[in-house]
């Protein structure tokens, strides 16, 4: 805890996302619905920043500023339950194939490989298509897409973990496959879980971003990318609305450095041989 | 010229505000041997290597250091580096790590001939031969990579680089550590002869006093970085005046020596065997390269209760299989394991059972914690694996208290890196008691444990042996342990027993040419029988007697009298299996002729 304290780019990090978490969990709280109402909406049309509206307004006249602190929501959520079902299918996988060897790891390895080998946005597409447009596509796409590269990480760590003597211990006083994985293996591989998660979620958000603004998302629904969609779509480009083509962006580039940030922080103290450069 | 080869005066060196070495004076003449003991942490490493100014930055160094007359401390970087290596070089431990892998060993043996003395590389490779076969490697293997060698080899490879520039002192840090008593009575003798044919000097630091013993003029002792005791090594181990050279040289016992044995001599219980072992044969598959290796190759063995048993041989002799088949962990390819007579079946069910009564301790007790489970944790591990949960804090509290961690209260909530090797050991063994085990069968206890612990450590086994009527299969490369706290003893040679017995009988009388060997290691050097060759493979056992390629005996008769020796039959008949009986038996056909 002390050592993450001393590594200033962490607690930045850290506290950029703590900030922006509160700003969307509290979003209901200041705005109304009719605020994000295009037929509610009061402003003029593409309007630059004024005191009224700090971001100006997009095309309908909803002002931006609320929009992209709403937009937040979809994105956040989105990236952590996608990398939530990651870590959790990469590490139960990478920890079976990593504690059992042999032909369950050769199998299980090989269903990694092909995963690793799946195109992201063509199964986005796809699932969009079966699915529907929206959330729950693009959280399969993300998830079933990346768990591969926990799973890779996790293994390689529980190889690692179960060559030490204390799990040789653990056999010897009686534990079975379970209880090995459980109490042995997974607290000393944890760390590593969580360090890649957290440079998980910036890679989530990214994709999700990117299917938003591709359109696969629902499009009534506000969120960054599909904000920067309709931002394009309205001409915003042609007309320099920059007010409505930049927050977006900037949001995302702060939330991913946000928990890039975290991540490199957490694990340089996890894991203390990468050195302090 | 008058002065000594080197000599420190008032050496002081400090880690940031840490003092590591206090006041170490030491002088060395050409052609001496000066041993430096003690145990981690002493200082005795950091001497060595503040004589040729490697220590770290971070180290300040105050005192003098004359090497052939001139400060170390003052030297130019020019004149340092060429005091390095040409005048003065180091022999390093852990010799796999020191070489580079990349290079062919020949190579790196050339390297500082030609830096140090601007020679032709033809005259520095032929340079190069010549050190590697004084140093007992063959010359053809000077275009090896250092992978390709045994740790003995390499070992003798650190030593031929040492020497490549005809220095006139090496310092010896450690240099038979990790090697297996054999080769590293090998090594020994081959340093000994140097020192004594091409009159260097020589610093030898160890913390094993019977090697520094083996080949030392004069021992010195050190305790936290001060020297406690400075004498000629034969005086100082016959009659140690220090609290903790004493410590040290009990740690290290001599055979024979009644003081040193703990165990009571006593008769063989009558009680049946607790466990046993009836013909087990362990299998390794062949990979990349290496052939099926029979790592034990019919092995009967058994363990009443109370008694303790010390399974004694070289690594690759099968005995760490072979222990971790007692407890179920290696299923045998044949034979079986018998536990109050009944066989041991290899179902989930059973070895569950077993493995309550049957406790494993391992040989690193840091690696075999969990880093992230507090003591209580790691002792509470069987108890909750076997549903023990009823009384759980007062069963932990026992066996901390029973393994010697009191209070246990002191203990419950640290982590393993809190605490030191010894206690580590001690927290291995509590958690083993937990389950109220019969037979405790642990895999070199000790060895990687210092001196000074190894017999506080051993002392507990024999009190839980005398408490609890436990049981203990002793695996361990060395025989003074067995003749500390053993009731009978196993020699195993590449996956056999070649000879087994009474603790007294077969240490003080081996009947096998091989035992013969491993209690000379602990002996004089005059008195010891030297075993030549490197340390056999099980993937490839010869035929006949195993240990017929390297036996002393064989070649000994082969030399005398042929015609006895061929009609012995060594080379093509197999030796009797040995089954074990109270008495000493050993597996040799050549056992009646010396």
């Amino acid at each position: 805890m002390k050592a993450f304290l001393s590594r200033r780019g962490g607690v930045a990090g850290l506290a950029v996302l703590l900030a922006m978490a509160v700003l969307a969990l509290a979003a209901p709280l200041f705005i109304h619905p009719s605020d994000l109402s295009v037929v509610d909406a009061t402003g003029a049309a593409l309007a630059p920043p004024t005191p009224h509206y700090p971001l100006g307004t997009d095309q309908p006249g909803r002002s931006v500023l609320l929009l992209v602190i709403w937009g937040a929501r979809p994105s956040l959520a989105i990236g952590v339950i996608a990398t939530a079902c990651t870590v959790a299918i990469g590490a139960v996988i990478g920890l079976l194939a990593g504690h059992f060897g042999g032909a369950a790891s050769r199998v299980l390895m090989a269903v990694t490989d092909w995963f690793i080998a799946l195109p992201q946005l063509p199964l986005a597409i796809s699932l969009a298509a079966v699915l529907g447009q929206g959330d729950a596509s693009i959280t399969i796409a993300i998830a079933v897409t990346s768990w591969s590269t926990t799973a890779r990480i996790v293994r390689a760590q529980t190889l690692a973990v179960e060559a030490r003597p204390f799990v040789e211990r653990a056999h010897a006083l009686g534990a079975g496959h379970r209880q090995v994985m459980l109490r042995q293996v997974l607290p000393n591989v944890a760390p590593i879980i969580l360090v890649s998660s957290t440079l998980t979620v910036a890679g989530a958000i990214l994709s999700e971003t990117t299917l938003q603004f591709l359109g696969l998302g629902n499009p009534t629904d506000v969120s960054w990318g599909a904000m920067l969609n309709q931002a394009v779509n309205q001409g915003a480009v042609t007309r320099g609305a920059w007010w409505y083509l930049l927050p977006p962006g900037v949001a995302i580039l702060i939330v991913v450095l946000g928990f890039t940030l975290t991540g490199r922080a957490v694990e340089d103290v996890l894991n203390p041989r990468l050195g302090t450069r | 010229m008058g002065e000594s080869l080197l000599s420190v005066k008032d050496l002081d060196v400090e880690y940031g505000d840490v003092p590591a070495v206090r006041g170490v004076s030491l002088t060395l003449e050409p052609g001496q041997v000066l041993g430096i003991a003690g145990e981690s942490g002493s200082g005795k490493t950091t001497v060595g290597l503040s004589l040729l100014r490697l220590l770290p930055r971070s180290a300040s160094v105050g005192g003098e250091i004359l090497f052939r007359g001139e400060n170390v401390s003052e030297m130019s970087w020019g004149r340092l580096r060429a005091a390095r290596w040409a005048g003065a070089s180091v022999v390093f431990q852990g010799a796999m790590s020191a070489l580079n892998p990349v290079r062919t060993i020949g190579d790196q043996i050339v390297e500082p001939i030609v830096l140090h003395e601007r020679v032709p590389r033809a005259a520095a490779r032929a340079r190069a031969a010549e050190l590697l076969e004084s140093v007992g490697v063959p010359a053809s293997r000077r275009s090896s990579y250092p992978h390709e060698l045994s740790g003995g080899q390499r070992q003798r490879v650190m030593i031929a680089m040492a020497l490549a520039c005809k220095p006139d002192l090496v310092i010896a840090d450690e240099p038979t550590t990790a090697l297996d008593v054999i080769v590293q009575a090998q090594i020994l003798a081959l340093l000994a002869d140097l020192v004594r044919s091409s009159r260097i000097g020589m610093i030898m630091i160890s913390h094993d006093l019977s090697v520094l013993g083996a080949v030392c003029d004069r021992l010195a002792v050190m305790y936290e970085g001060q020297i406690v005791e400075e004498r000629p090594a034969a005086e100082l181990l016959a009659a140690p005046r220090h609290p903790y050279t004493k410590k040290l040289c009990a740690a290290f016992p001599r055979i024979g020596d009644q003081s040193s044995r703990l165990a009571p001599d006593r008769a063989r219980p009558d009680a049946p065997p607790v466990l046993e072992a009836r013909g087990v044969r362990v299998t390794f598959p062949a990979r990349y390269g290496h052939g099926a290796a029979r790592a034990v190759d019919d092995v009967s063995l058994e363990v009443a209760p109370g008694e303790i048993l010390a399974l004694i041989g070289e690594s690759g002799c099968g005995k760490s299989t072979l222990c971790r088949s007692l407890v179920g962990l290696v299923k045998p390819g044949a034979g079986e394991i018998r536990y109050d007579g009944a066989p041991l079946k290899f179902t989930p069910r059973a070895l569950k059972r077993h493995r309550r009564r049957v406790q494993l301790v391992l040989q690193d007790p840091a690696g075999s914690l969990n880093p992230r489970q507090t003591v209580f944790d790691a002792v509470a591990e069987g108890p909750r694996l076997h549903g023990l949960r009823d009384g759980l804090t007062q069963r932990v509290r026992d066996a901390l208290s029973r393994a010697g961690l009191r209070p246990p209260e002191r203990f419950l909530g640290r982590y393993p890196h809190e605490l030191s090797g010894g206690q580590q050991q001690r927290v291995l063994i509590a958690g083993a008691l937990a389950l109220d085990p019969a037979v405790l069968v642990a895999d070199e206890p000790v060895s990687s444990l210092d001196a000074s612990v190894r017999g506080e450590i051993l002392r507990l086994i024999l009190d839980l042996r005398a408490q609890l009527s436990l049981a203990a299969v002793i695996v361990s490369h060395d025989l003074g342990l067995a003749w500390n706290i053993a009731d009978r003893v196993a020699v195993m040679y590449l996956g056999r027993v070649v000879e087994t017995g009474p603790v007294e009988d077969v240490l003080l009388r081996p009947r096998h040419p091989y035992t013969r060997s491993l209690v000379s290691v602990l002996e004089a050097p005059g008195e010891r029988v030297p075993l030549s060759g490197e340390p056999p493979d099980p993937a490839s056992i010869p035929a006949g007697c195993r240990f017929h390629p390297r036996c002393p005996r064989l070649a000994a008769l082969a030399a005398s009298d042929p015609a006895a020796a061929g009609a012995a039959g060594c080379a093509v008949r197999d030796v009797p299996v040995l089954l074990p009986l109270a008495a000493h038996l050993t597996a040799c056909h050549l056992a009646e002729v010396s």
